[in-house]
């Protein structure tokens, strides 16, 4: 028998375990270290006390030792000699100290900030430090470069806003029986937490035997571990949920109680799309008992009336769920089906599972508190709501909830807050405010305040244009090769990244997107890994990675609360700083340390304990910021978190469930109607020439089945391209990483462009050809692989064959950027949202072999190392 | 004794192969070798069709034919039921990769040794302080992370799967959750054809 001195499993050598978080994706699952006595990170895994990811992780945060020791990290300060360039042109760097590369980025950016800081544009996007998001208002500059938060959630975040109060949504795991995905992966392979969502989800598939229905164009994971896939095709998510709708109405499967006390589904809706209020502004409803009109809160109301036509104040008027109703009579199944190709029997049968599922009329008790119970959700996220019509969408989806009663009870769908500190903006906890008429306020603002309206635009991505959406950084594109007619009075010519990679994140046409940064005066970008936007830098300035950098952060946590440590476990292994540091030098070179500490003091939260305060002209470590946001959470100082890891407890039930009890909810979001003409208003106010091709018709209080525009593209484009992430590639860049890449490469979802046969067959194509795909706005090349997992009118595209080539060679390129496929102009982006189009109509066309430029380099055309 | 062994429940699997990067960075795997891996294959015809995640392991037989097969004595089993390769006594003769019908078994070639995860030779500090455990011409598999087992811990990939869907335990124990879920849910061992009595069982 072999006789071992030593053990040779790296968990059990020699060495210390230190807690710490995960951020191999936004998210922040617990874990723990260990580092051997020489001082090597050797093994990672979830940190079992944490009732959240129970001691999970996904296999992407099994890989973060390798993005720490990755010999492609940028290792100290770069300054760029190569004055040319372009994708793919080495940027020839050299290295320089720290002072140096400061002052030369304090300088520069004093230069733009002098000349015009609108020429300024950020981009920021560091979810575990969300508060470096609000640097940019140090400058008063909100003119931001990138795609985060409105490309997979455009309208979802907002609509979260106006509906709950919060950033996201869950499915309540703890109690649902009847889970509908649609577009979405959560609890299987992306989107909030997955490892810890995967894990509750999994448990309740198996041992309460919950029913998952997942309604999606390819057979995702989800659908492969569904009691049931639904194929739909592309972009027609909402017009299959309002059918569901229409089920539930029509057959009276609804939630009447809820409607009537919990909403605004009662009160009186005009022919001008606003509430009918008296002359003090408070608003009816109809009396069906006494056949009258009161006030909503008129105590000799006996029965608020859901439907019916009525006159009050001389104004025709309907309830609002009789104007749903209304819209919901061309929603039927059958009328969809012509649409979404979901059989209607289908729609029809999973609606009365569902309704039936909800227990429509049930409650439990919890924490002495009565609650409804419906034990039915329909959840979604990316791939259904990223479509123009992303409000109407996200609306349409709640409004399934709605209708069961499910929003906000135990085992419907639940509001999550993003950082729940953060109170006055973000979903914090101080987010439940009463509104106007016993309603709500709603939030849809969940990423920073709103954006005044400018006229010419301050913002080149019209942030002031969209009142109540998220920054659509791609309609920068637009607006520069459009200049004189979205008035712009000045060009932008210095960008500031930070953990932002706008160019393989932004949809449009690449060569404007390569314009824009040549036209660049200054580039500075704070990264760890080079990739496709950080090659244009000027300067590189490298933070710490995850393992060597202190943070506390809970970030969208679906059914978990508390703050998450992150401590360092080895010294930087290289000359990186914080990107606390790094803001701090910057901020002091521009005079704006006193300003950021202030911004800091308030995003954090800092402000509700002053011994917490930052002084305004100190500089702080990312130490001292964590052991202050640790502290606000629990009043526990950092040597505790050392030892504990995290705060991470189950939500509290008076948070999580209901928290606005005793105000209403919007069914109607009638604040869509104000916001369309408030900015209309001041739209004609300034002669906005483009006021009269605004896509007005995007501001819905209600969702209709309206089709997305993409479905109007000419008609040789005839099939619907999708891109799609799983479990290992879920937010942020994996690929590069060589046990990502052993896994994924070797899948065959990942290794080709997904077709389903017939279709292939049509076109004369199979499995291995190679094709070129092409939309309207761009093209990019692809091998086929052919699967009975996808729609036929579908062509899916995973998002590890998306990255184009860099001098970061470990990372294997596609046959082009997935979001060159897609527009990004107006007519494709949802005016109330901000959210762009992610389906593309695409036409093929076989091509004799891959293009030698793509085929070059470490392709996925090509066999690859050892894979 | 213990007899070690584990159940693989398939409802739960969701084929992401964090089983497997957990077992690349417990056991410093060189790039393209596993110890474990889930596979994919999609069952059925459009619109009825899904994709099953087969997770795979060494399947530590009780009657192990790589056991057998192996002429130096190098593969043996332990006492608990681990089934181990004896790297002195491998001679690299391959005979166990082709005995075993699991295509569990992986020799290690010289450059598999040589080229490093991010390639060209380059060896980053996680690798140095973990792949003097490998030595280039003998075969290699799953040990169950018979250290970890040893001092009573999970294998890393059982301890890892967000699902839960690695189930370790004592198989000789009939209160143990593994022999429970075999009983519950009629636990299939893989090729049973083979006559290996797999201590690997699966439940769907």
């Amino acid at each position: 028998m072999e006789t071992l001195t030593q053990p040779v499993q790296n968990s059990m050598k020699p060495g210390k375990w230190l807690n710490s978080s995960c951020k191999m994706c936004i998210h922040s699952c617990t874990t723990r270290i260990h580092v051997t006595e020489d001082g090597v990170i050797n093994k990672i895994e979830g940190n079992p006390t944490s009732p959240s990811n129970n001691g999970r992780l996904c296999p992407k945060g099994n890989a973060a030792i390798l993005r720490h020791y990755d010999p492609a990290r940028f290792r100290t300060p770069l300054r760029r000699t190569n004055p040319e360039k372009g994708p793919g042109v080495d940027p020839k760097w050299a290295p320089i100290g720290w002072d140096e590369a400061l002052d030369l980025v304090g300088r520069e950016l004093r230069k733009t900030l002098e000349e015009d800081p609108r020429k300024l544009m950020p981009a920021i996007n560091d979810f575990q430090k969300l508060f470096l998001w609000a640097w940019p208002a140090a400058l008063g500059n909100a003119n931001y470069l990138s795609s985060v938060g409105n490309f997979c959630g455009g309208g979802y975040h907002p609509m979260n806003g106006f509906i709950h109060a919060a950033f996201a949504a869950a499915n309540d795991v703890n109690y649902c029986n009847y889970w509908i995905n649609n577009g979405g992966g959560d609890g299987f392979s992306s989107h909030l937490h997955t490892a810890a969502q995967a894990n509750h989800v999994a448990k309740a598939r198996v041992e309460r035997n919950m029913r998952v229905v997942v309604v999606e164009p390819r057979l995702s994971i989800g659908a492969a571990k569904a009691n049931e896939w639904v194929p739909i095709r592309p972009a027609t998510d909402r017009q299959f949920a309002l059918g569901l709708a229409h089920v539930l109405v029509a057959e009276k499967l609804y939630d009447a109680k809820f409607l009537k006390k919990d909403t605004n589904a009662p009160y009186l809706v005009g022919p001008d799309g606003y509430f009918v209020r008296n002359g003090e502004g408070r608003i009816y409803v109809w009396d069906a008992v006494d056949n009258c009109a009161r006030l909503w809160d008129d105590p000799e109301i006996k029965e608020v009336a859901l439907e019916g036509t009525y006159t009050v104040e001389g104004k025709p008027c309907r309830p609002a769920f009789q104007k749903f109703k209304d819209i919901l009579a061309e929603c039927s199944p059958e009328q969809m089906e012509t649409l979404t190709t979901v059989p209607a029997a289908t729609t029809r049968r999973i609606a009365r599972e569902f309704a039936k599922a909800a227990q429509i009329g049930s409650f439990i008790e919890i924490d002495g508190r009565m609650l409804p119970l419906r034990p039915a959700a329909y959840n979604y996220y990316r791939g259904a709501q990223g479509h123009k019509y992303s409000a109407m969408a996200n609306h349409a989806f709640k409004l399934v909830n709605f209708l069961v009663g499910g929003i906000d009870a135990p085992g419907g769908h639940v509001g999550v807050t993003l950082d729940d500190q953060m109170q006055d903006i973000r979903g914090g906890c101080g987010q439940i405010q009463p509104g106007e008429n016993g309603m709500m306020q709603t939030m849809p603002h969940q990423l920073h305040p709103e954006v005044p309206f400018s006229w010419p635009p301050n913002e080149t991505h019209l942030m002031g244009f969209f009142p109540i959406g998220v920054d659509p950084g791609h309609l920068t594109q637009h607006t520069l090769a459009n200049a004189e007619k979205f008035g712009l009075d000045y060009r932008p010519d210095t960008l500031l990244m930070c953990h932002s990679n706008p160019l393989w994140n932004l949809p449009g046409d690449r060569e404007q997107w390569y314009a824009l940064l040549r036209s660049m005066r200054f580039i500075v970008a704070v990264d760890i890994l080079p990739n496709e936007s950080n090659e244009w830098a000027d300067v590189i300035l490298p933070s710490h990675d995850l393992l060597e950098s202190w943070n506390m952060t809970m970030i969208e946590p679906p059914h978990h609360e508390g703050m998450c440590l992150r401590q360092p476990a080895t010294p930087p292994l290289y000359d990186t700083k914080s990107e606390e540091e790094i803001f701090y030098e910057i901020s002091e070179r521009l005079g704006l340390l006193e300003t950021w500490n202030g911004i800091l003091n308030f995003v954090n939260g800092f402000h509700q304990k002053p011994e917490l305060l930052l002084e305004p002209n100190r500089k702080y470590s990312d130490r001292e910021i964590a052991e202050r946001k640790g502290k606000l959470w629990n009043g526990q100082d950092l040597d505790w978190y050392v030892e504990h890891g995290h705060a991470v407890t189950p939500r509290r039930p008076d948070k999580w469930y209901r928290p606005w009890d005793g105000m209403r909810l919007h069914f109607y979001l009638e604040d869509i109607v104000r916001a369309r003409d408030t900015l209309r208003q001041k739209m004609e106010a300034a002669d906005v020439p483009f006021r009269h091709e605004w896509e007005w018709g995007d501001y819905q209080p209600l969702p209709t089945a309206v089709p997305d525009p993409v479905h109007l593209e000419p008609a040789d484009f005839d099939l619907y391209a999708i891109t799609f992430k799983d479990i290992q590639i879920n937010f942020g860049e994996s690929i590069g990483n060589p046990w990502i890449n052993d896994i994924v490469f070797k899948d065959p979802v990942h290794t080709a462009v997904l077709l389903n046969p017939k279709t292939a067959r049509e076109r004369r194509l199979d499995e291995g050809d190679i094709v070129r795909i092409e939309s309207p706005y761009g093209s990019i090349v692809a091998k086929i692989g052919l699967s009975e997992g996808v729609h036929p009118d579908a062509v899916c595209v995973s998002n590890a064959l998306t990255r184009v080539a860099t001098q970061n060679t470990g990372v294997r390129h596609g046959g082009g950027n997935f979001n060159q496929l897609l527009p990004a102009n107006l007519r494709h982006t949802d005016a109330c949202s901000g959210q762009p189009e992610t389906v593309a109509k695409v036409r093929l066309t076989k091509l004799a072999s891959v293009p030698a430029e793509i085929a070059a380099g470490n392709s996925v055309f090509s066999k690859g190392r050892a894979h | 004794m213990a007899k070690w062994g584990m159940v693989f429940d398939l409802r739960r699997c969701i084929g992401c192969n964090a089983c497997a990067v957990a077992c690349k960075q417990e056991n410093s795997l060189p790039d393209g070798v596993f110890f474990t891996k889930t596979l994919s294959e999609e069952v059925g015809e459009y619109p009825d069709v899904t994709r099953s995640y087969v997770p795979t392991i060494c399947n530590h037989c009780e009657d192990a034919p790589c056991e057998r097969a192996c002429p130096t004595g190098a593969t043996y089993t332990r006492p608990d039921g681990i089934v181990m390769v004896d790297r002195n006594k491998c001679i690299g003769c391959g005979t166990c990769i082709v005995a075993c019908p699991y295509d569990q078994r992986t020799r290690l070639e010289p450059e598999m040794l040589k080229e490093g995860l991010f390639g060209g030779g380059r060896m980053t500090p996680f690798e140095e302080q973990g792949i003097g455990r490998f030595t280039v011409g003998t075969v290699v598999k799953c040990t169950f992370c018979h250290e970890r087992v040893d001092a009573g811990q999970l294998p890393a990939c059982v301890a890892t799967c967000p699902t839960e869907a690695r189930i370790f335990g004592d198989l000789d124990d009939p209160t143990s959750r593994p022999r429970q879920l075999i009983l519950e849910r009629r636990g299939r061992q893989p090729l049973p054809e083979k006559n290996t009595n797999p201590r690997v069982f699966y439940i769907d």
